[in-house]
């Protein structure tokens, strides 16, 4: 069974990723700040990381790095408010997999979660 | 004319000629005066001339009787003598003084007044009779009463000679000098009134000479002084009231006539400074204008900067806040949808909670493009490769099927430092309010060209359209955020104010000009960089 951390300080944001992906043969975890998610992910390997780019303690794009750095089997895909194309490209230069825009629909969701996983190898 | 008589006194003519006048006077009364004396003098001196002519004719014709000594024949002469006009009195007296012969009979044997010229001509003093006069003087002018004829007194000696004292009678000593004298009283009646014609006719010369030389000497001053210098006066007024379009017409070779064209000269100066002075004004008073216009717009523009940029802060805050509730609604509308009937009415309000939802969601991210007025990637681009990106991009959508594009760019690439997707979402903007000003359907003109404003060189990008026009009262808010005029969930109101901030950011402006009913012309102008050859 694949397993997801999501990663958001919005309880509501938290709530409908674990909704949306319920049932779906997915295990899935949360953590409400980017430190909290960096302590689960040394716990246990994580398949995906649903990561909000804006939290007020340590920023989307510091987690990034960091699993970049520590979990390279770890993928990434970015929630953000802000759907620029220059943070999205840049969050896509530092290994980001892709990134879905708030507000999202379930199957919007489903369909990034599963183009991760449909990946080969 | 009229006023030198009402105010002689404010006339410089009028005080000349009342002062040559005086003069003239003055000296026509002496030059009266000297000739009048002058005459009387001659004529005197030749009335003394005759009248002692006269009484040596006395003095002969009794030569005879005197020396046979026959007193009525001498009597009898005087008396023949007297009769002849003009002769007043004969007298024959002694050197005592007593008369012995008079035409006048009662006289003879009185005495002749001793004050008078016939003992006074000699005799200083008639009680000492050796003091005699160096000159003696043997007439004298009198008048017995005022008003009458003046009457000329001549004495003449009778000197002692031999026939004297060698005659019979030997009625005088050898040694007496002087035997007696002869004197006459003669009337000047005539002489008088001769003098008086003449004194006459002078006066009247004298009189019509003043007064013809006064009036022609003030009709010369009149129009050589005072004419000329009134129209002068009559000049420097109008000139101090400010008509400096009239000149003195005064044409004269003379002083008056320098006066006169130094005076217009300097009027025309005064003219030439006064008309530069008003040039000045007027040019400061538009410069004023345009820089008090420059003034109000930047302030315009800086408080519409201002108010854009709080507005994109609170909005990127907002946005962000928003977002997240927003997912959560959308999901659970969705995970309720796919447990209710796709058919049921369960489905369809779930679906409005979707549709409003995803609006809120399309407002929001219109917010925070107005809101990332900022640049992230600002580089040199060329404005006619955006726009063609631009309209490659639009021209496949369904929306601009209907439109004919007019596209009249010229060739030069046009350089500005900016973000190309900022530029191509204003290009954008301008496309799609085009389309919809003409219900997609129309012709949409896009223009490039080089413009100059303030000097340095500027892009400008034309965007026209066939449509609806905008109306006058509504040009001024098209800039403003949420300012809409299209149905209620069409547009946010937010495009032209996001581009006018972005536009403003690069140093460029968005200018619109609008003919109701017939097309509207949007202008966006962005700086150019200067091409280094």
């Amino acid at each position: 069974m694949k397993k997801i951390l999501v990663i958001d300080d919005e309880p509501i944001v938290r709530i409908s990723c674990e909704r949306s992906l319920a049932n779906m043969g997915y295990e899935i975890k949360s953590a409400s700040s980017g430190k909290e998610g960096i302590e689960l992910l040394e716990k246990e390997p994580f398949n995906l990381v649903l990561l909000d780019l804006k939290m007020p303690d340590m920023d989307g794009i510091e987690v990034l790095k960091k699993i970049r750095e520590k979990w390279q089997e770890t993928k990434v895909i970015m929630i953000t408010g802000y759907s620029t194309v220059e943070t999205a490209v840049k969050t896509l230069k530092l290994g980001a997999f892709s990134y879905i825009e708030k507000p999202f629909t379930p199957d919007t969701l489903l369909e990034a979660v599963k183009e991760v996983f449909d990946l080969p190898g | 004319m009229k006023n030198i008589f009402l105010h002689p006194k404010r006339y410089l003519a009028v005080k000349l000629i009342i002062a040559i006048g005086v003069l003239m006077i003055i000296g026509s009364f002496i030059f009266w005066y000297a000739t009048l004396q002058k005459q009387e003098k001659d004529i005197m001196s030749i009335a003394v001339k005759y009248g002692g002519s006269f009484v040596d004719f006395v003095k002969e014709s009794t030569r005879y009787s005197m020396l046979t000594f026959h007193r009525t024949s001498i009597q009898q002469t005087l008396e023949n003598i007297s009769v002849a006009e003009g002769i007043e009195s004969v007298r024959i007296f002694n050197h005592a003084g007593k008369i012995s012969y008079s035409t006048y009979k009662r006289d003879i044997g009185s005495y002749v007044n001793k004050t008078s010229i016939s003992c006074k001509g000699c005799h200083l003093d008639t009680t000492k009779t050796f003091e005699l006069l160096q000159k003696p003087k043997k007439w004298n002018i009198y008048k017995l009463t005022e008003g009458e004829a003046t009457i000329l007194e001549l004495v003449e000696p009778i000197y002692n000679e031999s026939a004297c004292y060698t005659s019979e009678c030997h009625v005088h000593p050898k040694e007496q000098k002087i035997l007696g004298f002869v004197e006459a009283d003669l009337s000047l009646e005539l002489l008088d009134k001769a003098l008086f014609r003449q004194g006459l006719a002078l006066t009247a010369y004298v009189f019509i000479f003043t007064a013809a030389a006064a009036v022609s000497l003030g009709i010369i001053l009149y129009k050589l002084v005072s004419k000329p210098i009134s129209e002068l006066a009559n000049g420097m007024e109008r000139a101090a009231g400010g008509d400096l379009d009239y000149s003195v017409p005064i044409k004269s070779m003379d002083e008056m006539g320098i006066l006169a064209r130094t005076f217009n000269s300097m009027i025309k100066d005064l003219k030439a400074a006064r008309d530069q002075r008003e040039l000045w004004t007027q040019t400061l008073e538009a410069e004023v204008a345009k820089k008090t216009e420059e003034i109000q717009k930047t302030h315009e523009g800086m408080v519409q900067t201002e108010k854009l940029a709080s507005l994109g802060r609170m909005a990127a805050g907002v946005a962000h806040e928003i977002n997240s509730p927003l997912t959560g609604i959308v999901t659970f509308a969705h995970l309720m949808k796919k447990r209710v009937p796709d058919d049921g009415p369960d489905a369809e309000d779930l679906n409005v909670i979707i549709e409003q939802a995803e609006r809120c969601a399309k407002i929001i991210k219109n917010l925070l493009t107005f809101a990332r007025a900022t640049p992230s990637e600002k580089g040199e681009l060329n404005i006619n490769d955006v726009l063609s990106r631009t309209i490659f991009m639009i021209k496949n959508q369904e929306k601009f099927h209907n439109i004919k594009f007019n596209i009249n760019m010229e060739e030069t690439p046009f350089i500005t430092l900016g973000d190309a997707s900022q530029f191509q979402q204003i290009f954008l903007n301008m496309l799609i309010n085009a389309a919809d000003a003409m219900n997609e359907r129309g012709t949409i003109t896009i223009a490039t060209r080089k413009i100059i404003m303030d000097d340095k060189p500027f892009v400008e990008i034309e965007f026209t359209d066939t449509g609806c026009g905008i109306p006058e009262e509504i040009l001024g808010k098209l800039f403003e955020p949420f300012f809409t005029t299209k149905p209620v969930g069409k547009g946010t109101g937010l495009g032209l104010s996001v581009s006018h901030g972005i536009v403003k950011h690069y140093g460029g402006n968005i200018d619109v000009k609008s003919t109701a009913g017939t097309e509207t012309s949007f202008f966006v102008r962005l700086p150019l960089i200067e091409q280094k050859i």
